[in-house]
């Protein structure tokens, strides 16, 4: 044996090797379809013996769908374009199972062009397959939730408008609601003192009658029972505002003012068995809160307070401004910072462990049935987390509680405060000539003297029509100031026809009814002016001097 | 858009006769290629593409109108009707050997003779009929084709996405016989082998070829013999060529067979 025979059968040796045991299946058929030559690679991934292989055709060693789709698609393909590529099929090995393979195939023909044979491999697409099982699923996967985001994209809107509003409105029936319980918490106490207030009222008339009979000096008298309409009044006007429906509104506020103006009414609230002190900061700073909101918050736990005290005993409000570090603030996963402190301490009989952990629960109350709904510390914790601040119990059994409501400091400047009135100020006056109107006579003619005092001209009358005629017969009349509840023709009515009659004319309305129950009634409009029944005679000069100054915008009801 | 553009209709030659190929599932007219030039001479060769094959207008698929057979029949009937054809000779292979079943059903003055190239009027196995396929193996089919594997689209859609890594093969493909739209291919598919027209046969009044091939697989020989047997006025002819698709893998015998059965007076 020559050496180059020997080595070109080295190099035969190599290709056969190389046919036979290459990653792919190669497999040649015949003019008939009919297998005519296969290696070792594909026989082994069918487990069976090449020579099982000649003579079959290689769509019968697919699966079904591979036969039909061969048959129908890829026979036709490499009939009439003499290959196919890539082709994705399965076939079937002796002991039945699939194998996931790629096939490409091409015919091979002589110069001639007549086909001596056509040449299949073979490559196995298992991991592939796999592969675009996983892409196909990511992407139905993906057409899903983009067909989902989409949808959740065109009514998010919608859906989140719902439900903020949904959840406005039951929070306002909420409030609405402790409200509603507070007043009643608070009206047992309040009708007591009204009732004290009317009896120094009504002792001071007997006695003025009395003493004004003899000719005797009656200013102390006048004096007693003036301060304690007064107070009446203002009882009333506290309720009223605290009893207003209103929506939320956080604005600046400071604490201290709000303590001071409710200690009246916690006072009557709490009885006299509980004495209230205010411990107020100086220099306090303001917080941003919705100044009902506090309010009933500090009712709350001023009732509280006193229903933890049936023996009596003492409730203090006390006010501080104060700092809480980074520790505390990350134990109680709140912001470091500034805050105003507002605690409420009472001498009473204290919280159980158990309680203190239950009371912030919504329902959960200690008082008998039916006297608390166990909303009440629910209800301001909730409030003190909305303005991002922080609540605190301590207390100690038969001792005594203290609870500290932390609101953040608000650092803009707060709107100067109303100035408060002074009988020393001098009144706003004038020389106009005002058309007064109020079936009340007595009322009537109250209010035209108190006018008169300063120094107005009044025309006065009692219904609506007759108000009318007299505007005709003095065109110097330049305010009409009209009761807005009166029978057959109502004050908004009156000053509706009087417009007509003299454009520029100002108008004031007085009313008993608050301004909401007013509107809400559709009475009045919004944008109206209404002076209040009753009025001091400091309310109703610069409420009448305002309106002659058009200051108030008089009649913007058209 | 009127039949003849929605199902690419080809016309050619004007012989007084007129013989209508239909190609049946997978493919589309390219199938007859081998075959119609054989005719050319003495007939009117009419070509078309089922709606959703080749370059059929994919718009006008409907999947109402051909959830059935009978939606393929009523635009084998437009066609003939928009070219006015009467008296003809109807060649369908495969699925479409029995549109022209139907096709004949509902317009009988069409056709004078059916050719029914591996014909099969029901794949699925029944009492006392053999079809081929178990009940289970179409439904693997209908599966398989419903996972949607790349292997079906790229080798198969009518229009191909460039492939900027194998500009090669998207060339290839674009000049690909046999196109499909994968989405109806899969449609036509469950359409093609849940049918059941056996009940259509006895009522066809012209006259039929059968040519039935050895090994088909999709169609076995006892079906052709079926399809024989059921109708009123058939010949039988089994070919030497395998397979399914006689009409590409044997187009001498195929034309030879046809040829003896039509006679030699129209060509």
């Amino acid at each position: 044996m020559s050496e180059r025979f020997a080595k070109d059968l080295d190099e035969i040796d190599d290709l056969e090797d190389l046919f036979e045991h290459a990653p792919c299946g190669y497999v040649s058929a015949g003019v008939d379809g009919r297998i005519i030559k296969v290696n070792a690679t594909f026989a082994g991934w069918l487990r069976l013996d090449k020579a099982d292989l000649i003579g079959r055709r290689f769509q019968d060693l697919l699966n079904i769908v591979g036969k039909i789709y061969y048959e129908t698609h890829f026979a036709p393909l490499l009939r009439m374009q003499g290959f196919f590529h890539e082709v994705a099929l399965d076939l079937v090995g002796a002991d039945g199972t699939k194998l996931p393979v790629l096939v490409n195939a091409v015919e091979r023909r002589d110069e001639a062009g007549n086909m001596r044979f056509t040449r299949i491999t073979i490559f196995n697409a298992s991991d592939r397959r796999q592969y675009e099982r996983d892409l196909l699923e990511a992407r139905r996967a993906a057409e899903t939730a983009n067909a989902n985001l989409l949808e959740l994209n065109r009514t998010l809107e919608d859906r989140v408008a719902e439900a903020v509003e949904a959840r406005v409105r039951s929070e306002e029936a909420l409030h609405q609601a402790q409200k509603m319980e507070a007043i009643g918490q608070l009206t047992g106490g309040i009708a007591h003192d009204f009732n004290n207030m009317l009896a120094i009222i009504l002792s001071a008339l007997n006695l003025l009658e009395r003493r004004l009979a003899k000719g005797e000096d009656v200013a102390p008298l006048l004096a007693a029972a003036r301060e304690s309409a007064h107070r009446a009044a203002s009882l009333v006007q506290r309720l009223l505002a605290f009893s207003r429906r209103q929506p939320l509104a956080p604005e600046p506020l400071c604490p201290n003012d709000m303590v001071r103006d409710m200690s009246e009414l916690l006072r009557h609230t709490l009885g006299e068995a509980v004495s209230l002190e205010a411990v107020l900061a100086g220099g306090l700073w303001h917080v941003h809160a919705d100044r009902n909101l506090l309010e009933n918050a500090i009712v709350n736990l001023a009732v509280n307070a006193r229903d933890a005290m049936p023996a009596g005993g003492r409730l203090t409000i006390e006010t501080a401004n104060c700092h809480l570090d980074d520790a505390y603030a990350a134990e109680h996963a709140i912001k470091a910072g500034q805050y105003v402190m507002v605690a409420v301490t009472d001498t009473g009989t204290g919280m159980t462990e158990e309680t203190m952990q239950k009371a912030f629960d919504p329902f959960f109350t200690t008082k008998e049935v039916g006297k608390g709904t166990g909303l009440g510390l629910s209800q301001v914790f909730g409030f003190v987390k909305q303005s991002n601040g922080h609540i605190k119990i301590y207390s100690e059994l038969g001792h005594g509680t203290t609870i500290k409501l932390y609101l953040p400091r608000f650092y803009g400047t707060a709107s100067a405060p109303a100035p408060k009135a002074s009988s020393d100020v001098t009144l706003p006056s004038g020389r106009e000539v005002i058309l007064l109107v109020d079936d009340d006579e007595r009322m009537l003619s109250l209010t035209a003297s108190m006018l008169r005092d300063l120094g107005y001209g009044v025309v006065e009358t009692a219904r609506g029509a007759e108000a009318l005629d007299k505007l005709q017969a003095h065109p110097e009349i330049e305010l009409l100031f009209t009761d807005v509840v009166m029978p057959q023709m109502n004050g908004p009515e009156l000053a509706k026809e009087a417009l007509r009659r003299r454009p520029g004319l100002r108008v004031l309305f007085t009313s008993g009814y608050t301004r909401n129950a007013a509107v809400h009634n559709g009475i009045l409009n919004p944008a109206m002016n209404l002076l209040q029944k009753p009025a001091t005679v400091e309310q109703l000069a610069r409420k009448v001097r305002a309106a002659l100054d058009d200051e108030l915008d008089p009649h913007r009801h058209r | 858009m009127n039949a003849r553009q929605r199902n690419n209709v080809n016309v050619i030659g004007a012989g007084s006769k007129t013989i209508v190929f239909a190609h049946g599932f997978g493919c589309d007219q390219n199938m007859w290629r081998f075959v119609w030039p054989a005719f050319a001479d003495g007939y009117r060769i009419v070509l078309f593409d089922h709606v959703g094959c080749g370059n059929s207008d994919l718009q006008a698929y409907d999947d109402g109108k051909y959830a059935t057979l009978d939606g393929y029949a009523e635009d084998v009937v437009e066609i003939c009707r928009a070219l006015g054809v009467s008296g003809g000779v109807f060649v369908g292979h495969s699925v479409s050997a029995m549109i022209g079943v139907l096709a004949a059903r509902r317009a009988a003055d069409l056709f004078d003779d059916i050719v029914m190239v591996c014909p099969s009027p029901r794949y699925i196995d029944d009492a006392g009929y053999t079809g081929g396929f178990a009940e289970a193996q179409i439904h693997e089919l209908l599966d398989f084709l419903d996972a949607n594997h790349m292997g079906w689209s790229q080798t198969l859609a009518p229009v191909i996405m460039g492939r900027p890594d194998r500009p090669e093969l998207a060339e290839e493909l674009t000049n690909s016989f046999c196109s499909t739209d994968p989405e109806i291919a899969k449609k036509f598919a469950r359409v093609t082998f849940l049918s059941d027209n056996r009940a259509d046969l006895s009522a066809v009044t012209a006259r039929c070829l059968v040519l039935q091939c050895s090994e088909d697989v999709i169609a076995p020989q006892c079906v052709g013999e079926y399809v024989h047997r059921q109708l009123p006025n058939s010949e039988f002819v089994l070919l030497q060529a395998t397979g399914h698709c006689p009409n590409l893998s044997a187009p001498e015998e195929t034309v030879a067979a046809m040829k003896a059965f039509l006679g030699g007076g129209n060509s």
